[in-house]
């Protein structure tokens, strides 16, 4: 197998930052999160669905908007296209004919940046989606894959590697789901990608064969970051103390 | 060791994205969707992370705890009188829509003498229309609601009070103690079971006494 690399914080490549998740942190949004990574940290508050549509949205669906709150200073050219791809990866999640002529809106604040901050808005985004209520068809997982100058891929850099790197690949996949109906009957044979990807959001230069190994390490981070998300989702479920009769 | 799926979900904790019904194989009966649940041909697939709950004979829904409110006909809601038109009041129930209320849906209600409710006016209203895609339709009505809570502070002490299903509650009383005590009751009971609930009420009423 592949040489282990010394990354500073003493991390084998493929092992991601300590995750930890919260829900309904804030009052007055109809749901909110805060998802950290490290020492990457976003704070996602989503109010909605609201009457009526933004100009120029389709009034027969509903509608998402994605406000992104930098820790300081203004909105950039890389935030705004922050904003874009969060925009997005959300409504490919939603179901969109639930709610029709209505706003979702999703307020997404940096706290810190430590690198992935994109990868970290999202799942912060999805968790106060869920804490909202919205109906969505799955959860979404994101991950950062990077390329080093000597070719190997690393999950999950810091901000000081970020800088670092030849080339990187935000990817986003739906979460694994549980399911009644048996696995066999939609599984191809030597297919990875049986779930499919979300987003897929790349910078720098890399090879058609480093971008399939991003894609193969980052949706076997994502399976375990799913999980993560399960159990985060499930322990603050309402408590069940009071049974009906 | 493909095998280990459990029976069903039901009274599991699911998230959005999990199948949990195969229509295909459960015969040609009828179920019934409630919140949290969508059919996609023969898949019943989760849309809001809560717990899978059945009841019989035949209806399904994932139970969570949510700030907004999902209008469902038959819902006794309370709704605060948004703007007023010609033939209907605009009413916000916490739901993605603004309600309708029809002017004429009263007790006796005529073109003569159509209520003039203000912007702010508190209403307790009956969800009659919740269609996907339209504004819900309301209506004026009573209703009777029993509850340990209410009962218990009601053997003690004398309050009025308005239960919405849309998470608003409206409680009076002749002493602002009273109305606080009420509401500090009901707030507490949110996740007691009925035993706790009625030690929680013992506990509140005695430090008035």
């Amino acid at each position: 197998m592949s040489m282990e690399i010394g990354r500073d914080d003493g991390r084998t490549a493929n092992q991601l930052r300590p995750l930890a998740c919260s829900r309904n942190i804030l009052n007055r949004a109809h749901g909110s999160a805060s998802w950290s990574q490290g020492d990457t940290k976003v704070l996602a508050a989503v109010y909605g669905p609201k009457a009526g549509t933004k100009k120029n949205e389709n009034p027969e669906k509903a509608c998402i908007e994605v406000i992104w709150k930098p820790k300081t200073g203004q909105l950039g050219k890389p935030e705004k296209e922050y904003e874009v791809i969060l925009k997005r990866t959300l409504k490919s999640i939603c179901l969109l004919n639930i709610n029709p002529n209505t706003t979702t809106s999703i307020i997404i604040q940096v706290v810190s940046d430590d690198g992935a901050l994109l990868p970290c808005a999202i799942n912060a985004a999805c968790a106060a989606l869920v804490d909202a209520a919205i109906p969505l068809k799955h959860l979404a997982v994101a991950i950062c894959c990077c390329l080093t100058e000597s070719g190997y891929v690393i999950l999950d850099p810091t901000k000081v590697e970020e800088q670092k790197m030849k080339a990187f690949a935000y990817l986003v996949f739906p979460n694994s789901a549980i399911s009644i109906i048996p696995e066999g009957s939609s599984h191809m044979e030597g297919e990875l990608m049986e779930h499919g990807i979300i987003t897929s959001v790349t910078h720098g230069v890399m090879s058609v064969d480093d971008y399939l190994h991003c894609l193969e390490r980052g949706q076997a981070a994502s399976t375990k970051m799913s999980a993560f998300l399960r159990r985060s989702l499930q322990s603050q479920a309402p408590n069940d103390s009071s049974r009906a009769g | 060791m493909e095998d280990n799926k459990p029976a069903s979900f039901i009274d599991q904790l699911v998230v959005p994205g999990d199948v949990v019904l195969d229509l295909s194989k459960m015969g040609n009966q009828t179920i019934k969707l409630g919140g949290g649940l969508h059919q996609d041909c023969d898949a019943i697939t989760v849309t809001k992370a809560g717990r899978l709950r059945f009841s019989k004979p035949n209806k399904y829904w994932v139970e969570s705890s949510q700030k907004r409110y999902v209008p469902c006909v038959e819902d006794t809601v309370l709704g605060i009188v948004v703007d007023s038109k010609a033939d209907n009041f605009l009413v916000d129930i916490k739901g993605p829509a603004m309600a309708f209320l029809p002017v004429l849906a009263f007790e006796g209600g005529t073109r003569r003498n159509i209520p003039k409710f203000e912007a702010g006016t508190l209403l307790y209203v009956r969800v009659v229309k919740a269609n996907t895609g339209m504004n819900p339709e309301l209506s004026c009505t009573d209703a009777h609601l029993t509850c340990p809570v209410l009962e218990a502070l009601g053997k003690k002490l004398s309050f009025e009070i308005a239960v919405g299903l849309n998470g608003r509650v409206w409680v009076n009383a002749s002493s602002p103690s009273t109305v606080i005590l009420v509401a500090n009751a009901i707030m507490n009971s949110e996740s007691l079971s009925v035993v706790q609930q009625k030690i929680m009420v013992d506990k509140l009423l005695q430090r008035i006494q």
